[in-house]
């Protein structure tokens, strides 16, 4: 049980290590993206302990997995890819503005501009 | 100045591993009581047997407004920025989304595979689509999951040799869209009139109808999250405004 | 319980790919390939909703986003000094 915790932990990580530290923009996009398929496996995972049925209620139906993180969890993956559309949209138009795709060579263009 | 920004890196990512130890090393027992009261209750207050549905439009359903509102703004947002992207002068009228129209529809790799199999394949997944958005309440399924594989099968029409339809034109999928909206307000003030709340179920009393309330939001929420994504990918593919 | 060490360590060795490739069309395709693997994990878990919503935008809308982005910008994570 310890093990899966600390392999989701070391997704979770990997993603923020790409947030901060790759200089391309697609890559720190792609980081975004990780971080958030490593919190929606956490919460599925532990919600999942304590039964052993999917959560449709038929007949014979005893012991079902908790319905709530997987309630949650669905709004979280819409709104990530909401939030990754956005993201690229606005990569698109600074790569359109100056040229490249490297957050240093960004920043000095722009402040070359003003 | 190099090694100095590796060690700030390594020492963020130290105290982001710290700060969320916590929760790996826990051994709390994961509480056992909401699953319990909605075994008993939620098919007794809703009208569902999909306990998640019943979760996301009956109890919790002002989470499904918030979430439509966040898709709305972003994709809004989007298609602001990929309309400004065709433009060249500063005061011409933009009609064009993508950088280089002239790359759609003759490109060399598009071969006659790829038209026939999508534009054949379009309306088999249109089909899928509307079947797993109408039993969304008795099986897995729903609105969101529905209304996203509406969007896909409307790329395959796009991507296929219909082009030039009806069901392809962003003018005509950003009015269902706007319409959707329209009717899921009118839906969730409905059950103000009818001594239920905001969001309730109107016809909750009436014991063979109580899930068609269920039914008719998971309808309006699958056509609004599919059109505004066809809207987004057909944008995308390099459409253009003004058929 | 062995199954679920199994992918999620192979979604591990694939997000690490996804980051450490020049080629951002092979990111992009490692990274449709870990939705999917969740979408797996997320059927043996029990929890069905959640497993095609996952398929349907992470398999489809994401990587059509994604592919969009690339083709307008560059292919290629260029190293500039």
């Amino acid at each position: 049980m310890i093990i899966e915790r600390i392999l989701i932990f070391l997704l979770f990580l990997i993603g923020f290590s790409a947030i901060v530290a790759m200089r391309n923009i697609i890559k720190k996009i792609f980081g975004l993206n990780l971080m958030n398929a490593a919190v929606v496996l956490l919460f599925i995972l532990e919600g999942s302990r304590i039964g052993s049925q999917a959560p449709i209620l038929d007949d014979g139906i005893i012991h079902m997995v908790d319905p709530i993180p997987q309630a949650l969890m669905l709004t979280a993956i819409v709104i990530g890819v909401c939030v990754s559309a956005l993201s690229l949209a606005l990569a698109v138009r600074l790569y359109q503005a100056t040229g490249s795709l490297d957050i240093d060579v960004i920043t000095k263009r722009l402040a070359d501009e003003h | 100045m190099k090694a100095l920004t590796h060690s700030k890196i390594i020492l963020t990512i130290l105290i982001l591993g710290l700060a969320i130890l916590p929760v790996i090393l826990s051994d709390a027992p994961w509480p056992v009581q909401a699953r319990d009261y909605l075994f008993g209750n939620a098919k007794a207050d809703t009208g569902a047997d999909n306990t998640v549905s019943a979760i996301y439009l009956g109890y919790r359903a002002m989470d499904t407004l918030g979430e439509t509102l966040v898709l709305l703004v972003s994709i809004t947002g989007t298609m602001s920025i990929l309309i400004n992207l065709g433009r060249h002068k500063m005061d011409e009228e933009a009609v064009k989304f993508s950088l280089e129209p002239e790359k759609l529809p003759r490109h060399s790799l598009r071969t006659n595979l790829i038209e026939v199999v999508a534009s054949k394949l379009g309306p088999i997944v249109l089909l899928f689509g509307f079947y797993v958005m109408l039993y969304g309440h008795i099986s897995p399924g729903g609105g969101f999951q529905g209304g996203v594989i509406l969007a896909s099968g409307i790329v395959f029409l796009a991507l296929g040799t219909e082009l030039k339809t009806k069901l392809t034109n962003t003018i005509v999928l950003s009015r269902i869209e706007s319409l959707s909206f329209l009717f899921l307000m009118l839906a969730s003030i409905s059950g103000v009139f009818f001594e239920s709340g905001f969001f309730g179920n109107p016809v909750k009393t009436v014991q063979n109808l109580s899930p068609n309330f269920i039914i008719l939001l998971n309808i309006i929420i699958g056509l609004k999250v599919g059109t505004s994504i066809a809207v987004m990918c057909i944008a995308m593919m390099g459409g253009s405004h003004d058929h | 319980m062995i199954m679920y060490i199994l992918i999620l360590s192979l979604i591990l060795v694939l997000g690490i790919f996804t980051l450490a490739s020049k080629d951002l069309l092979h990111s992009v395709i490692a990274l449709s390939a870990i939705s999917m693997l969740s979408a797996l994990l997320f059927t043996i878990l029990r929890a069905p909703d959640v497993a095609i919503t996952e398929a349907a935008v992470g398999a489809g809308v994401s990587t059509v986003i994604f592919v969009w982005a690339i083709r307008h910008t560059q292919r290629r994570d260029k190293e500039e000094s």
